[in-house]
């Protein structure tokens, strides 16, 4: 059995009345959903019920035809305000389903948004690491290039071991030919030394010659 | 743990699971402590998520090294390298799977990383050498020599296969290897240069990170990035304090050092922002690659709280020991 946690005096005492006759389960379950549906007791359950009663009374009494029209048009009335409550509810429910279709939709949304969300957070993971392999790469570079600076131009060395090319076969060239002069230098004082001493030996010779000529004939001289 | 304890306790390393839900981090008391990322990045989050799920005493000594493989976690310390089985971890269960003390005596390991083609493991440390061990048996199977004071850090090039290593004496020292794998491995080593030279804070390298054909190097001397072909500095960062760890990442380089902020970099030599952080200098940097769920950065320094971040431009929370 479950409580009812609504007290409504007027609906209370117009259930009890009609109803007590039920077992307490079914009596208490009747109560439930009768005050879920309208509680407060000035809706359409008791308009509904005012309309019922006053048709019987309507149908039984004898009134006069003037009370009769007026009855007539007051039932009318309720009757329209009940259709006029119905349609609103039908309305009501309407738009009920309607928004209820727009959150589907709205939700539908925001999920595939999060897994884009997603599959692009996995990109720029991806891209970051891209970007950071780049970027050892270059600083790798720049290091090195760094280092490669320090060192001197290879044209300019290269124009430097051209120079230093030209000025060797020059020198060498000079060698060669101071060494030729002094090669023939030395050979012509050969000769000019060998030419004198020829020619004191020729004079030694002459002189001697002249001696022993001279020695013959005083030797002849004599006998 | 007491109050006095936590306030000198320093997070040392760190490493991710290879499923990337659980961080553990290594610090100066020896300890090592297990922390559950999706408990803590979980809507529904409190302060025992922040809390370790699991504290254990691994070595002795500080653990200066951490490194997570597909199935382990090896620890590092005082010259002895544990092995921790992650799933036995992440059940809670602190067993030991195998502990593998080195036959010869290595004072401290500092860097320890993985070569995945050939499975082995490099380990560099106080001893000036870096030793190559194959992780299938357990034997160090080559030494590389040539460094004349420790070792701080190694970096490994995964296409030629090369292994960097930068340590105390100033050297940023390049082993490649040739076709036959127990030969001499020579190398080609780099001093770095005048331009990145901070005499007031020394010439050790502290920090090395390889991005194929670019290098970063920093410590004493500034931070600075090098092409690796043409083995010239191309940027110098202006950044204050020597640098510990560095990390490229996207098109960014990160870095944290001394000073309580994380600074984020550009390849070109500026310094894109300094995240400020709670511990007042930073010993290690990870970030949680593996996992896109958690994809977090963490940092650990002289404190006893370790910075997570979500978004790489702001501290989120803190997890603390």
């Amino acid at each position: 059995m479950s409580k009812c946690t609504w007290e409504s005096e007027s609906n209370h005492g117009r259930i009890h009345q009609s109803l007590e006759w039920l077992p307490q389960q079914l009596f208490h379950e009747v109560i439930r959903k009768r005050l879920l549906i309208d509680g407060d007791g000035a809706g359409d359950d008791r308009r509904i019920n005012v309309l019922m009663k006053s048709f019987t009374k309507w149908c039984h009494s004898n009134f006069s035809p003037e009370e009769g029209f007026s009855q007539y048009q007051r039932m009318l009335t309720t009757l329209a305000q009940c259709e006029f409550s119905m349609g609103k509810t039908l309305l009501v429910y309407d738009m009920n389903l309607k928004e209820m279709e727009n959150y589907e939709a709205i939700y539908a949304d925001i999920e595939r948004s999060i897994t884009s969300a997603h599959e692009k957070i996995a990109e720029c993971k991806k891209e970051i690491q891209r970007a950071k392999r780049i970027r050892k790469n270059r600083q790798e570079y720049d290091a090195l290039a760094r280092v490669i600076k320090q060192h001197p131009d290879r044209h300019e060395t290269l124009k430097q071991l051209e120079a230093l090319d030209k000025e060797l076969q020059q020198l060498s060239h000079i060698k060669e030919n101071v060494e030729d002069k002094l090669e023939l230098r030395k050979k012509q004082f050969h000769v000019l030394l060998t030419t004198i001493q020829e020619l004191q030996q020729t004079l030694e010779n002459d002189e001697k010659m002249e001696s022993d000529d001279t020695q013959e004939s005083s030797m002849e001289n004599g006998d | 743990m007491g109050p006095v304890e936590l306030l000198h306790m320093s997070v040392f390393s760190q490493s991710f699971s290879p499923c990337g839900r659980f961080l553990a981090a290594g610090n100066n008391y020896g300890e090592i402590a297990l922390f559950s990322l999706s408990a803590a990045l979980s809507p529904d989050a409190s302060e025992g998520s922040q809390k370790p799920i699991l504290n254990f005493t691994a070595h002795d000594g500080p653990v200066f090294s951490l490194l997570s493989t597909d199935t382990h976690l090896l620890s590092a310390g005082n010259g002895e390298i544990s092995a921790w089985s992650w799933a036995e971890l992440i059940k809670k269960v602190s067993q030991l799977f195998s502990k593998c003390m080195t036959s010869l005596e290595i004072p401290e390991i500092n860097a320890m990383i993985i070569n995945p083609k050939d499975n082995s493991l490099i380990v560099g440390g106080g001893d000036n050498n870096i030793h190559i061990m194959d992780m299938e048996t357990g034997i160090f199977k080559s030494v590389l020599k040539g460094h004349t004071d420790y070792i701080h850090c190694l970096c490994f090039k995964e296409r030629e296969e090369e292994i960097l290593s930068g340590g105390e004496d100033g050297a940023v020292r390049i082993w490649g290897h040739t076709e036959i794998p127990l030969s001499r491995f020579q190398t080609c080593s780099g001093m770095v240069g005048q331009e990145c030279a901070r005499p007031q804070f020394g010439k050790w390298i502290s920090c090395l990170a390889t991005d194929s054909d670019w290098m970063l190097c920093g410590g004493g001397p500034s931070l600075s990035l090098w092409h690796l072909r043409s083995m010239s500095p191309t940027s110098v960062f202006p950044l204050p304090g020597c640098q510990r760890e560095a990390v490229f990442h996207q098109d960014l380089i990160m870095s944290v050092g001394e000073g309580p902020y994380v600074s984020h970099c550009l390849h070109g030599g500026t310094v894109k922002a300094q995240i400020p952080c709670t511990p007042s200098s930073l010993n290690t940097l990870a970030l949680n690659l593996k996992n896109t769920e958690h994809r977090v950065m963490t940092v650990g320094g002289s404190s006893h709280q370790i910075d997570v971040f979500t978004n790489f431009s702001y501290r989120a929370f803190s997890l603390s020991f």
